[in-house]
């Protein structure tokens, strides 16, 4: 016999059928054009944004992140469970379409059919088993949501909507199938290949055959008018995210990453900078919101968030929908609270987490940009004083600014004005300028260099902060000051390469300095380093030793940086033991954001809960990379009262500790 | 050399502070002659001529008419100098004589070097010497620089002086200093606490040496996130900027931000067990002790004096 | 109303300092400069001011070489309405007096109903210039004002006194005042002012110190020997404490 089924068995292939179905169906879609409509007249009262450039690569980010579900794989449990549901789910769209597509387009216009045979069986059993996993996964994730309930993991209406209209679809689905069955196929070779169908079937058949074809026929209806209310509530309700979040993969910001927008000062017709209403935002900024699931992996992630402060990320998100659609003329910042703008470190946790592509981090610092800019507004007077310490001296630590290179004067290091004849420029940065500690990883820095044969130069007092601290702070202005001052006194060297011991530099210089013409190329020192190991120039003796390593914001999910570190940690003879929260998932350490200049004043302390982290490796030393990290983390070893338990330092001082020379 | 001392009067009180000037009249040996619009029942011990006025008709601050008081004593005794302490009485009495004198005026002296004041400039990074070249000139000196080595003594020959101007500035009263709350870039002596306290209630003995030297208590960073301190003590770019006449840091090591919150201040003392700790670089004295040896003792020696 | 705020330019109170040639002052390279902080108090106190009557036109002066415009931008951006900068290229050779008379030269017949200045400079720090101008002009100053509050032509002020407590004045226009660290705090211009500031009006004029001649010399300038030198003190507690109390006598007057 022929494996396959009557379609529209019971219900019939006439007009009475068709009519009322493909009118609904237009209904449906009516609907649904009618609400992402009008949800379009709002995406657009944000400004112009470019995201359809690079198409091909948008279109492969897409297709990775939707069918294959990569992002949002990341984080096994409710990702994988999502993954498995979209899946299945995908699988039923897909069945019933080519169900369709052949009653009512290929066998009725040109007599093929190809839902048959082995085709169909495999059909069959594929459609049976999809519908049985989603129903699994809905129901594991329903049990999340509703008996486990995470914290944190908002629960409105819209999710029971949701979960109910989707389980409905399922369940009648499956009863349609059953009934159908129990009439038509039991005692068949066919009705094994649709398992669950049959199970039911064999529930059903107690039942007599007209009462069987009456269930079918009405549950037909029922589900086709679930399928097609499914439809028709996408755009009003949570449904939305399967048209906004799989667009906003193509929107998707395509780097480089953690580059602020430059903003024009040069228009003298500006009269607003920054962000302090919806409408001064992109496009994006609002559809984000749209894109937004409420998965709280970011708010999971956010370091302000988890040691008690007013900041949860996807909260700022939603907001700007919120205002967006509900009345544009509302103060964002009062919505979203100066606390919470001014609590982010930038340390793009969130962001490198969102399985929607969400920019949390820019719609924060546009935020702080309309504080600064137009109100002269900081998170305190700590912050303001730094800010014209910098516009004094070139650095918020008020430090005078002839001094910045007498660091190196004992190690033989001159500045470019006495001698520009350079292998490479060292971009010190102010910590690493004015700071004792940190002075202590340039001096290491500039011994390994020296060992290598690298002859380095610095900017002396030529060099100012490179802006960053004060750009994530909302400082546009000094930020594009200083940027242009940098950039004309390094292009006026002619230098070919230059290395950083901070990755706020490093990230400045190498993509947020693009904006200003400038090219040169930027190496952070763990880089370099790293190259001079892999050339054989650095005679470094390894001795083994134990550490936790910890991946500065701005080097690791910043520039994905994560092996290079490491692997100079283990040229020097280290084991490193890997704290809770490593890599892509690393904790910050507080100071970034141009929070190293602010006090923080609410909730725990993020340096201590990261340094009690490192601690609990036992390994005694905690290497880092970075001097804000480094300055934290020396602040948070004395906090933490673990002084004796935690050594921290920067990779280069470890190496420099192990080179040949000195040792010998 | 003839020298009008200007000695002040403020809330119904003489201010003792004349004592310096008496200190840095005989340090001139100069031929001194008191000025003070006051009480004339609270006299200030001194042997000498003294032009007094009463504060209760001339009023405690009244610029015009105090001006005019010491001018009509300038125009009887046409000293050489009119001294003044720098002070907010002082600093704004004194221009007033100089611009009227058409006299130099040299403010803040700390010394007298080869009879020339020397005054100092630019935080006290620099010092300079002053030679006035007017017949008369108008001084103030710098609170504290000059000092006697015993109790002022003496009985002044009193000598009523009065005025009919009147002045269109009035000092209608007086608020006392707000005792509420904390401001550390108020406070003329900080003693600040580090993590080398070693246990918060070590505290109490960095905020006794704070009492005896009469100013506030403060915290480094790391004493302040461990929740030893209060957050309005710490001192530092994330916290206060101070700049005391006095910083004494114990057992600070001196990061970054908190020796760039501090090292203003006039002078400043390190306690630490650590001799190469950062800290020394911006401490003009550095004590190598145990905190908790040393503080209770210099507490008690402070006390006792 | 009409009111004038005298700026200063100074160094950077962390600059390396290095004595000029004539050895009389320091030289004027490797320094960062600012606006003298007690101004910035002065500034936003008169545009305060402003804000709260409206009517008002806010006057900014300094005197110095051309560089101290940099400086007179920031008031501008600030909230002051327009600029007038004395060209005077020797002014850190000039007395307070000198300076006093090129304000009130300029001031006199201007009318100002107030006039706003620093308590002090924190470079020379003689805070003479505030009231000597208004001794020239003829009108009351009142120094070392912590506390603000104009009410319809009537002005109470706080001013600052020794140990934390403050008399209470009251004044009226025209009146100089000398504002001290603390009256307010000075705002962070905003991006918009600061591009309107560029356009507002600089006036340029020539010193003039009306006759007003020299009343002392710098015999010299040097650093002062360094107060405990980095001193550092070792050995048993009891005699630490005698030598720290010895040397808090002798190098500050904390104890006095």
């Amino acid at each position: 016999m022929e494996f396959t089924r009557e379609i529209y068995w019971n219900v019939g292939h006439g007009w009475t059928t068709l009519a009322p179905m493909y009118g609904l169906l237009l209904v449906a879609l009516a609907v649904f054009d009618l609400g992402m409509y009008k949800r379009l007249k709002v995406y657009r009262l944000g400004h112009p944004l470019d995201r359809t450039d690079q198409r091909g690569e948008r279109f492969r980010f897409l297709v990775d992140n939707v069918l294959l579900q990569a992002k949002v794989l990341r984080v096994p449990g409710a990702g994988s469970a999502h993954a498995l549901f979209f899946w299945s789910f995908f699988v039923l769209v897909i069945g019933t379409s080519l169900i369709v597509i052949q009653a009512d387009f290929t066998d009725l216009f040109f007599g093929i059919k190809f839902l048959k045979g082995t085709f169909y069986k495999l059909f069959s059993l594929t459609l049976d088993l999809a519908g049985l996993v989603a129903i699994l996964m809905l129901g594991g994730l329903m049990v999340r949501r509703y008996l486990i309930r995470p914290e944190g993991l908002v629960t409105k209406g819209d999710d029971a909507l949701m979960h109910g209209l989707l389980l409905a679809i399922l369940i009648t689905g499956f009863l349609i199938e059953g009934a159908r069955m129990a009439v038509t196929e039991m005692g068949t070779p066919l009705a094994p290949w649709s398992p669950v169908g049959w199970g039911i079937a064999a529930l059903l058949t107690a039942m007599d055959e007209a009462s069987l074809r009456t269930l079918h026929a009405g549950l037909w209806w029922v589900h086709l008018l679930l399928a097609l209310g499914f439809i028709a509530v996408i755009p009003f309700s949570k449904f939305r995210h399967i048209v906004t979040t799989s667009a906003n993969y193509f929107f998707a910001d395509r780097g480089p990453t953690g580059k602020l927008t430059t903003v024009n000062l040069e228009d003298e017709n500006t009269e607003k900078f920054g962000a302090n209403q919806v409408t001064d935002l992109s496009w994006k900024d609002i559809f984000d919101a749209d894109a937004c699931t409420l998965c709280k992996r970011c708010q999971d992630r956010c370091p302000a968030s988890l040691t008690g402060k007013p900041l949860s990320p996807m909260q700022v998100v939603n907001q700007i929908g919120e205002v967006a659609f509900a009345d544009p003329a509302t103060n964002l910042i009062d919505t979203v609270g100066r606390e919470a703008i001014w609590a982010c470190t930038t340390c793009r946790a969130c962001q490198d987490i969102c399985p929607a592509s969400i920019e949390h981090v820019g719609k924060i610092v546009e935020m702080r940009r309309n504080l600064v800019l137009m109100e002269g507004e900081f998170p305190g007077e700590e912050v303001m004083t730094a800010m014209e310490q910098t516009e004094v001296n070139g650095n918020p630590l008020g430090m005078g600014y002839a001094s910045r290179g007498d660091w190196a004067e004992p190690l033989g290091v001159k500045p470019l004005a006495d001698d520009p004849e350079v292998d490479v420029l060292y971009f010190v940065g102010c910590y690493a300028s004015f700071d004792k500690r940190n002075i202590a990883v340039a001096t290491s820095f500039i011994k390994l260099c020296q060992a290598a044969g690298i002859k380095v130069g610095i900017l002396g007092k030529e060099e100012k902060c490179c802006g960053e601290p004060m750009r994530k702070m909302g400082n546009e202005y000094l930020y594009q000051t200083l940027a242009m001052e940098m950039v004309e006194v390094i292009k006026g060297y002619g230098v070919k390469q230059i290395v950083t011991t901070c990755p706020h530099c490093f990230n400045t210089l190498a993509k947020d300095y693009r904006d200003f013409d400038f090219d040169v190329e930027v190496v952070p020192h763990a880089v370099f380093l790293d190259r001079l190991t892999a050339a054989g120039k650095l005679p470094i003796k390894a001795e083994p030793f134990t550490c936790t390593y910890h991946d500065s914001c701005y080097l690791g999910r910043h520039n994905d940086i994560y092996d290079v570190p490491r692997k100079l940690v283990r040229a020097a003879g280290g084991h490193i033991t890997e704290m809770a929260k490593n890599r892509d998932q690393a904790f910050c350490c507080s100071a970034g954001g141009g929070r190293i200049m602010a006090e923080e004043k609410l909730g725990e302390r993020i340096n201590i809960k990261r340094v009690q982290m490192a601690v609990a490796t036992g390994t005694g030393q905690l290497l880092a990379n970075c001097p804000f990290c480094l300055t934290m983390f020396e602040d948070g070893v004395k906090g933490a009262d673990v002084e004796e338990q935690l050594r921290p330092r920067d990779i280069a001082e470890v190496l420099a500790e192990r080179l040949a020379s000195t040792n010998a | 050399m003839k020298t009008i001392l200007v000695a002040e009067f403020r809330e119904g009180k003489l201010r003792a502070e004349y004592s310096q000037l008496i200190a840095f009249a005989q340090q001139q040996q100069a031929e001194a002659v008191m000025f003070l619009v006051g009480n004339p029942s609270e006299l200030p011990k001194f042997n000498g001529p003294l032009y007094l006025a009463d504060a209760g008709r001339f009023g405690e601050y009244n610029p015009a008419v105090h001006k005019q008081l010491l001018l009509d004593v300038i125009a009887k005794e046409q000293p050489a100098q009119i001294v003044f302490l720098h002070s907010s009485y002082g600093w704004d009495l004194a221009p007033r004589i100089a611009v009227a004198l058409k006299a130099a005026q040299v403010s803040e002296v700390v010394a007298v070097d080869n009879g020339l004041p020397v005054v100092p400039a630019c935080n006290a990074k620099l010092r300079r010497i002053i030679k006035p070249t007017t017949p008369q000139s108008v001084l103030t000196i710098q609170a504290g620089a000059f000092g006697l080595d015993d109790e002022p003594s003496g009985t002044p020959n009193v000598i009523a002086v009065e005025t009919e101007t009147v002045g269109t500035v009035q000092c209608t009263g007086y608020e006392a200093a707000k005792i509420e709350g904390v401001d550390l870039t108020k406070a003329e002596v900080i003693v600040s606490a580090g993590r080398g306290v070693g246990k918060p209630e070590n505290v109490a003995m960095v905020q006794a040496l704070a009492k005896a030297l009469g100013g506030e208590y403060g915290a480094s960073r790391p004493v302040v996130d461990a929740g030893w301190v209060d957050h309005n003590r710490q001192v530092g770019t994330t916290g206060s900027t101070v700049t005391p006449k006095l910083y004494v840091a114990c057992g600070i090591s001196g990061a970054i931000q908190h020796l760039a919150g501090m090292k203003k201040s006039d002078f400043i003392v390190a306690i630490n067990t650590d001799k190469d700790a950062p800290i020394g670089e911006v401490a003009n004295v550095l004590v190598v002790a145990d905190l908790k040896q040393f503080l209770p003792v210099l507490t008690e020696k402070l006390n006792a004096r | 109303m009409n009111i004038l705020i005298c700026i200063k330019q100074v160094p950077d109170m962390e600059s390396k300092f290095k004595i000029n040639g004539e050895g009389t002052w320091y030289d004027r390279a490797d320094l960062a400069w600012r606006m003298n902080e007690y101004d910035e108090y002065a500034v936003e106190q008169a545009v305060r001011l402003k804000e709260q009557v409206k009517d008002a036109d806010l006057t900014v002066l300094c005197i110095g070489p051309d560089q101290v415009t940099e400086t007179m931008k920031k008031a501008l951006a600030m909230g002051c309405d327009r600029g007038v900068h004395i060209a005077d290229a020797d002014s850190a050779k000039r007395e307070p007096v000198e300076i006093a008379a090129m304000i009130a030269g300029f001031a006199k017949e201007k009318n100002f109903d107030m006039i706003f200045t620093g308590m002090q400079s924190q470079d020379r720090g003689s805070a003479q210039v505030g009231v000597m101008v208004a001794e020239l002009l003829g009108i009351p100053a009142v120094t070392t004002i912590v506390d603000f509050v104009y009410d319809n032509g009537a002005i109470q002020v706080k001013r600052e006194l020794e140990g934390g407590s403050k008399a209470v004045v009251t004044a009226t226009t025209p009146v100089l005042l000398t504002c001290q660290l603390g009256l307010n705090t000075p705002r962070y211009p905003t991006l918009p002012n600061i591009m309107k500031a560029k356009k507002k009006e600089l006036l340029t004029m020539a010193p003039d110190t009306g006759g007003t001649g020299s009343r002392q010399e710098i015999a010299s300038c040097s650093f002062p020997e360094k107060k405990g030198g980095g001193l550092v003190l070792e050995g048993d507690v009891a005699e630490l404490a005698d030598k720290l109390i010895q040397l808090l006598k002798e190098k500050t007057t904390v104890l006095a």
